[in-house]
């Protein structure tokens, strides 16, 4: 769960990045977060993975009250929370398993859980046959898949993808969506950042639209997804 | 930590020096460059001191005594000398010795001179040598207040500037390997630095991923400090060799110059395991600590 009181955040070069944002996103919500450049996506998810602190209010994020929550105490934070990035940000000297596992070694997992969850989690992303290959021999969509078994790996209460769409031919970002929402459906929190429009039309879902630092709408809307069926 | 984490940090470490083997390449040239200096310096001064202190224990005042004593009063006298508190050693070397000695160091025509001279000029003395060459004119004059002492001649000067060159040796010498180890450090700090920020994205990622600071610390620790362990490995080799090479000159080539006590020279032998010790602790302890203080620059995400 992730709930925002009364946030604002100003940067030490006087710029407003939030106002006064009010939101609370349950266990198990799916939601699209949408914006233009600058308006504040950016700043919210640094708030959420406590990159920087709140000049006003608090952060709650998955029972932390990020305001109290000490520097030592962020790693056990970050281990509640599965980020995919729009630049994907895999190790290039690793393979798509170590990739994987790396997240369960870092946080001391037994090496015979290591063994069997790495497996299955690539297999849900449907790599099974590219787990010896390294990022740069895949494509983006594929590597894109790679970071959602990472993100994954830890079994997460909440996803975070950061525009994870972005860097990949259109055609797959469905693909990428649908597995977010299969996530989703399993129990897990997903806050999707975006701007492609289409995309958001096409699933529907909790749209939250954040514009100069302010939530400007925040409701349910239905996707065309779901007239086609 | 379990066991298999553990084995799993020691075994990235060691990979990532392979995979970062330019960036290796360069901490293992620094770190065996800075060894050299210092440990070079150092083995210069320790020598340098040993023979300074080599020409020091040769010295020795010249204590006439007075014509026509007897044996008894003789040896009071050495008594009376040994019993000071500067004095190392005391040997008596008779007027008959002091004799055969010189006319041994003259050529044949120079001996002729001396043929037919009826009497040994040359008086009885004693050779005393002293535990600290800084007070060896306040040892000379205690000597000549003593019953039956002629006079007492002793290398005071050369004393003064011996004691002189050691001081002025000390400082510069302390200077210079100072200045180096700080230079070293500065160095080293900046190529880890170099290596450490060509990974700042595999950093950045464990810290999204939850991995705690002492978890992205270790692999960094321990290559490390197995690049400084190399690296003094191979600092000592070259030591040895050069060293060896320099001592072998001295020792062979260079006999003439043992009055100068250049024959005093430690063999690299009886330094080998304190050299030894030295390099692969602090090889070690800079590869390690100059990686780890670089990596913790990257950590705070």
């Amino acid at each position: 769960m992730v709930e925002f009181k009364d946030v604002s955040v100003t940067y030490s070069s006087g710029v407003d990045a939030l106002n006064n944002v009010n939101l609370k996103i349950n266990d198990g919500d799916f939601a699209f977060v949408v914006g233009s450049s600058g308006a504040g996506k950016s700043t919210l998810i640094k708030l959420i993975l406590k990159e920087i602190n709140a000049t006003e209010g608090t952060v709650l994020v998955n029972g932390f009250n990020l305001k109290k929550l000490r520097r030592s105490k962020v790693p056990a934070l970050r281990r509640t929370i599965g980020v995919v990035f729009q630049d994907f940000r895999l190790i290039p000297t690793m393979t798509v398993y170590e990739n994987v596992a790396f997240v369960l070694r870092v946080i001391d997992a037994p090496a015979k859980y290591i063994r069997s969850r790495v497996p299955y989690v690539i297999s849900l992303v449907g790599l099974e046959d590219k787990a010896k290959n390294y990022p740069t021999e895949l494509s983006g969509g594929e590597q894109q898949r790679v970071a959602l078994a990472r993100a994954l790996v830890n079994d997460p209460q909440l996803i975070i993808a950061d525009e994870p769409t972005g860097n990949i031919d259109p055609a797959l970002s469905y693909e990428i969506v649908d597995l977010l929402k299969s996530i989703n459906e399993c129990g897990t929190t997903v806050l999707m950042v975006t701007h492609e429009h289409d995309l958001v039309r096409y699933f529907g879902g909790r749209i939250i639209n954040i514009n100069k630092g302010s939530i400007a709408f925040d409701e349910m809307i239905g996707g065309s997804r779901d007239n086609e069926s | 930590m379990r066991a298999s984490s553990a084995k799993y940090l020691v075994g990235q470490g060691m990979k990532s020096i392979w995979r970062n083997r330019m960036m290796s390449f360069a901490s293992f040239c620094i770190i065996l460059v800075s060894l050299l200096m210092v440990g070079v310096s150092v083995l210069v001064t320790i020598n340098l001191n040993r023979i300074i202190s080599g020409i020091e224990d040769q010295s020795e005042a010249a204590v006439t005594i007075k014509d026509g004593i007897d044996e008894k009063s003789r040896n009071a006298l050495k008594d009376q000398i040994e019993g000071l508190p500067n004095v190392a050693s005391v040997t008596f070397y008779s007027k008959d010795e002091a004799w055969e000695n010189m006319k041994s160091d003259m050529s044949d025509e120079q001996q002729d001179l001396f043929r037919y001279a009826d009497e040994n000029p040359l008086p009885d003395t004693f050779r005393v040598t002293v535990k600290d060459i800084k007070l060896m004119s306040d040892t000379s004059m205690q000597i000549e207040t003593f019953d039956n002492v002629d006079s007492v001649k002793s290398p005071t000067q050369f004393a003064d500037v011996l004691v002189s060159i050691k001081n002025i040796l000390s400082v510069i010498m302390t200077a210079v390997i100072f200045a180096l180890i700080v230079v070293c450090l500065i160095i080293i700090s900046n190529t880890t630095r170099a290596s450490v920020f060509a990974r700042r994205k595999e950093i950045n990622i464990m810290k999204y991923v939850g991995a705690t600071n002492t978890f992205i610390r270790i692999p960094f620790f321990i290559e490390g400090m197995i690049v400084g362990i190399i690296a003094a490995a191979a600092a000592l080799l070259l030591t040895q060799f050069a060293y060896e090479s320099v001592y072998n000159i001295f020792k062979n080539d260079m006999k003439l110059w043992s009055v100068l006590g250049v024959d005093n020279l430690y063999p690299f032998k009886k330094m080998f395991l304190k050299v030894t010790v030295s390099y692969l602790v602090s090889g070690a302890f800079i590869g390690a600590v100059g990686t780890s203080i670089s990596a913790g620059k990257h950590l705070k995400v």
